[in-house]
């Protein structure tokens, strides 16, 4: 297939490889032309907007940061849908606000394109293993069709529901692994106040109910006081801003996930943006000291 | 003076009525024309549009829901904009983001009209009695110009600083007035749960300490099992919801204002949103499985 893909960073790199090694020829186009670079000398096609990559592609993949970011580049000037048509598919891999999920998909709806809403778990590794958890919203038809390119980039695939029901997964998702991280950095911060070992605890703690994914990986960086990303925890507040909203739009109340908001808004104050969001441990230490 | 209003709501009415009392000249316009009746009934100017409100005015005032609302008064089609005499001053007394103050600010001083930032705070009664707290941000000379005004709807007028400094203000305030209505309702729930007479703990209370208005005044309201607005529940959210962005925007951590918006979000969830803020008893009730009016009454 002729898959287009923007946005080679952390995560979007080593997914646009997967793709051309499965044998699909690769279409891309990025803001800073340096980011093309990794690609020089393969087969694939550097375009001069967005607009000109949707026409040369079936499909094409974005993998950017902000819900205004993915606006300018699917519906702005030269933007994708320029270039779209009937049967063309968009397949966005941002974390956005559900709303702006929304109102991409009706965009290219109406005029015979399709959008698919399909942010990713698993961080830096699971891009470079293929191992993504690929949360999709939007046509289940739609998704059948691209289920072997996404099979490229991720092992478990599900379609969640409508347009912009990838992104609520996804949201969900966020509450619950940033609110584990402030429950481990809190357990590690009363063990290290008692002066006992952390590194035992958290041994003794993955052999029993407490076991979880972010104590193994989180708890190890905390212990080894590690906090280079990882996943820069400005990226988890970004995320946290956007579900706190739809929260109050919605007339939802999430006490736990505001205690963690206000946890990361105090480390960013402290100028940990760019550290793994381990460094919450951080903030506690802050807040401890006389 | 020539003072055009808009917004005649539950606070715009009061205050406008005011502004007639000490003899400004006042020209009305409202989407809905049914809230103009009243003053029209005092003898205010009938206009047609924001910008027929501009071109009669030498001062402006709107006072409406939110920011995209201000937006539209003053910069939309037919908006205040559109039909500004030069030296225009514009106050807006809603209640909205700073960065939407400024930036809506910016946009008039393009056109030479200068923007006061004037959120105020008392609710309904302090509307009707011209005893409203009014916190301004803004030019210093325009604040001056327009001084009189401002005493005639409120007691305490106080020009905190440049553009968006009011609702600096107005935004700290409701984080006062949001924590501390929740501080008051878990006290009275609290109280009642426990077997003791509410209303005496808050008579025993407003001596000592623990003093405050919202005691005294939400405080009574709540053994009145009055929740008739006043001021309704889900503009409190609206005001938290802007508290929490500016927190977000600013990495600045504010853990119990947090916990209050929480709150607000689940009594506007829950069909409390229209009842005064001091519903949030109703909320503590329902949660801890001893909301009254469904035990008995």
């Amino acid at each position: 297939m002729e898959v287009g893909f923007v946005g080679l960073g952390v995560m979007g790199l080593p997914m646009a490889r997967h793709l051309q090694q499965a044998g699909h020829r690769l279409h891309l186009w990025a803001r800073r032309p340096q980011s093309v670079a990794p690609f020089a000398g393969s087969d694939a096609v550097v375009h001069a907007s967005p607009a000109a990559l949707a026409a040369a592609t079936d499909v094409t993949f974005t993998v950017v940061t902000a819900s205004a970011d993915v606006e300018q580049l699917a519906l702005g000037v030269e933007g994708l849908i320029h270039g779209a048509r009937p049967g063309w598919v968009h397949v966005d891999m941002s974390t956005i606000a559900p709303a702006s999920a929304r109102r991409i998909a009706a965009a290219f709806e109406a005029c015979g394109a399709a959008m698919l809403d399909a942010p990713v778990s698993g961080g830096a590794q699971g891009a470079q293993d293929a191992t993504l958890a690929i949360m999709v919203g939007g046509r289940a038809d739609v998704l059948e069709r691209l289920r072997p390119l996404l099979a490229c980039l991720g092992r478990t695939i599900v379609h969640v529901g409508g347009s912009g029901a990838g992104q609520v997964a996804k949201a969900c998702n966020q509450m619950i692994m940033v609110a584990a991280i402030e429950a481990c950095a809190e357990a590690m911060h009363l063990a290290n106040a008692h002066g006992v070992d952390l590194a035992a605890v958290r041994s003794a703690l993955l052999g029993g109910s407490a076991a979880s994914r972010v104590l193994e990986v989180m708890g190890e960086r905390m212990v080894r006081r590690d906090f280079a990303a990882g996943i820069e925890s400005r990226l988890h507040h970004k995320d946290f801003g956007i579900l706190m909203d739809e929260a109050a739009r919605l007339g939802a109340p999430l006490p736990i996930a505001a205690q963690v908001w206000q946890q990361l808004n105090a480390l960013m104050a402290g100028g940990g943006g760019r550290d793994d969001t381990s460094a919450l441990l951080r903030v506690l230490e802050a807040a401890s000291r006389g | 003076m020539e003072v055009g209003f808009i917004g005649l709501g539950l606070m715009g009415r009061p205050m406008a009525l005011n502004l007639m009392r000490a003899g400004h000249r006042v020209h009305v316009w409202s989407r809905r024309r049914e809230s103009m009746q009243p003053l029209l009934d005092a003898g205010a100017g009938d206009c047609a549009s924001a910008a027929d409100v501009a071109s009669r005015a030498e001062v402006v005032i709107s006072i409406v829901a939110d920011a995209p609302d201000v937006e539209e008064v003053a910069l939309g089609p037919q908006g205040v904009a559109d039909g500004a005499r030069p030296g225009l001053v514009f106050i807006d007394m809603s209640t909205i983001a700073p960065a939407a103050a400024q930036s809506i600010a910016a946009r008039l001083a393009e056109r030479d009209i200068a923007m006061l930032d004037a959120p105020v705070s008392g609710g309904e009664v302090g509307a009707i009695g011209a005893t409203l707290t009014i916190m301004v941000g803004g030019d210093a000379a325009a604040f001056e110009r327009v001084k009189p005004l401002f005493d005639a709807m409120g007691r305490t007028v106080s020009l905190i600083g440049a553009s968006g400094a009011g609702q600096v203000a107005k935004a700290c305030n409701q984080i006062l007035t949001g924590v501390g209505v929740a501080a008051v309702a878990e006290a009275m729930n609290f109280a009642h749960k426990s077997g003791v007479d509410a209303a005496k703990v808050r008579e025993a209370l407003l001596g000592g300490f623990a003093y405050s208005r919202i005691l005294e005044n939400h405080g009574q309201r709540m053994l009145e099992r009055n929740f008739k607005p006043g001021f309704k529940a889900w503009m409190h959210q609206k005001d938290l919801r802007i508290v929490m962005e500016e927190a977000h925007r600013l990495g600045l951590a504010l853990p119990s204002a947090a916990a209050t918006a929480q709150m607000f979000n689940a009594m506007v969830g829950s069909g409390l949103g229209d009842d005064d803020s001091v519903a949030m008893l109703k909320l503590l009730e329902r949660m801890s499985g001893s909301e009254r009016g469904r035990e008995g009454e």
